[in-house]
């Protein structure tokens, strides 16, 4: 098997394992659309990454601090519904981006490319994957249960502001990661489509996180594996293995 | 006499504008069961919640040093898909699996491995309510505070609620408060009666202060129990 192709995948499996396992608690928080908005808001500094050089998570993830951070203060100051806002900002980040992005270069920030990604790359993106999923494995419980009541949390001493944070932070790092895989347009996908289909046959919270995990890293296998063979872009073919993966959960829905 | 578990001294409690506790005073002993009583919006959930710091507050609210708090909220909405299982729902709180049979059995559960494997979301309202009971148990608080246990269970489920809460208190291994909104069987059982209406109505023990002319206080009609 050639360097190269090697690369592919271990950046492919590590970022979807972790997005998937992340989606995980997305969809429990019914924040299944944030990664979506959120692989918008990033647009701007994947168009800067592309014209500069530099690679595309490294550009997204500041972008995407400053987006949330943004939606963020209007809503301190507006009280207006969270995800009017996050319209609001994730579709100023589009506006910008277009009028940054060359031409050549729009199908890369919007379905993304990881055929040529190097060595220094794929390291990177593993060791920020395997950190991120550690982080996301410790609070994933207090989340869950902040989640089903915030007052039990606190009693029980969960500082559940301060996980949020953290939480928010692990979301922006994904995405920022996951772009560079299927881009910015198909970036929600990693987070919800593996993730809906752990639940559907989930009987317990460890089969569902850790079931949004492998769908999330064999989707990205197989679509990897698929653009060798096909020589279509990846990103594409691995969400529509992800869907197919979802597909057929929907078998053992019934039967849980 | 001991050192009370916890010492209210004039505590007063608004949400936004509105003053919702006033000028209340009242101590908990350790091993005591004080039950609040109070109409509906009387602030008795308040009251709780500012107990356990989930408020703020003027006054004073002394709890004795390291007194370790159990809680069963209110309301407890868990989403009927979400692939929680009981089991893992007790693993939150790190419990073994001998802490968690103890605690089932405290609940009246009998077929432990059929209900840990249950989803939490797939129990009846009585059944995640004793659940949360237990889960509240799980790791041996020195006071266990109860709001509204039996609020939504239909009446079956209701006598199992009671059984365990009796059980709970004959056995009196830690202090209790129990908010309610009506009042019931249980209320006799108590050592304490606290009625409350954003001021303290009557406080004392059931034999005590159970009487017709200081229920109309709370309720304001003719009940006798």
């Amino acid at each position: 098997m050639e360097e190269q192709f090697l690369f592919s995948l271990i950046t492919g499996i590590s970022i979807g394992g972790v997005a998937g396992y992340l989606g995980s608690l997305m969809i429990t928080k019914r924040m299944a659309l944030v990664g979506d908005a959120l692989g918008h808001v990033a647009l701007p500094g994947v168009a800067l990454a592309l014209i500069y050089g530099f690679s595309v998570s490294l550009g997204a993830f500041p972008i995407l601090l400053l987006g949330i951070i943004l939606i963020w203060l209007f809503e301190m100051r507006t009280k207006l519904p969270m995800e009017a806002l996050t319209g609001v900002v994730f579709t100023a980040s589009v506006a910008i981006a277009f009028l940054l992005l060359p031409e050549s270069q729009v199908s890369t920030a919007l379905i993304g490319d990881i055929s040529q990604v190097g060595f220094w790359d794929t390291l990177v993106s593993l060791i920020f994957c395997i950190v991120t999923w550690l982080i996301l494995w410790k609070i994933f419980s207090k989340i869950i249960l902040a989640n089903l009541s915030e007052n039990l949390a606190k009693v029980e001493h969960v500082k559940v502001e301060r996980y949020n944070f953290v939480y928010l932070i692990c979301i922006a790092i994904v995405v920022a990661l996951g772009i560079k895989v299927t881009g910015s347009l198909l970036m929600g996908a990693m987070v919800v489509t593996p993730a809906a289909a752990a639940r559907n046959f989930a009987r317990n919270l460890s089969q569902y996180s850790y079931g949004a995990l492998i769908i999330g890293g064999l989707s990205c296998a197989l679509g990897i594996l698929a653009f060798k063979f096909f020589a279509l872009p990846a990103g594409p073919l691995i969400i529509l293995v992800a869907t197919l993966l979802f597909l057929i959960s929907l078998i053992f829905k019934k039967l849980t | 006499m001991a050192e009370p578990i916890l010492k209210v001294r004039n505590l007063n409690v608004d949400l936004g504008k509105e003053k919702v506790i006033e000028d209340l005073d009242f101590d908990l002993n350790e091993k005591e069961v004080l039950i609040i009583l109070g109409p509906n919006g009387a602030g008795k959930s308040v009251l709780l919640r500012t107990l356990l710091g989930l408020h703020q507050f003027q006054g004073q609210i002394q709890w004795k040093k390291n007194t370790h708090i159990g809680y069963v909220p209110e309301s407890f909405d868990v989403s009927p898909d979400l692939p929680l299982s009981v089991k893992e729902f007790f693993q939150f709180k790190k419990a073994s699996l001998q802490e968690m049979l103890q605690a089932l059995r405290w609940i009246g559960v009998e077929n432990f491995s059929k209900f840990l494997e249950k989803r939490v979301g797939a129990l009846s309202t009585g059944q995640l309510r004793r659940a949360i009971i237990a889960w509240a148990l799980v790791d041996k608080p020195d006071v266990l505070l109860l709001d509204e246990p039996m609020l939504g269970v239909d009446i079956h489920g209701r006598e199992t609620i009671y059984d365990t809460l009796v059980k709970l208190w004959q056995e009196q291994n830690q202090a209790i408060i129990l908010v309610s909104h009506e009042i019931g069987e249980v209320v006799k059982k108590a050592d304490k009666i606290l009625a409350i209406n954003r001021r303290k109505l009557f406080l004392g023990p059931p034999e005590k202060v159970i009487t017709s002319q200081n229920l109309a206080k709370i309720y304001g009609g003719a009940i006798s129990l």
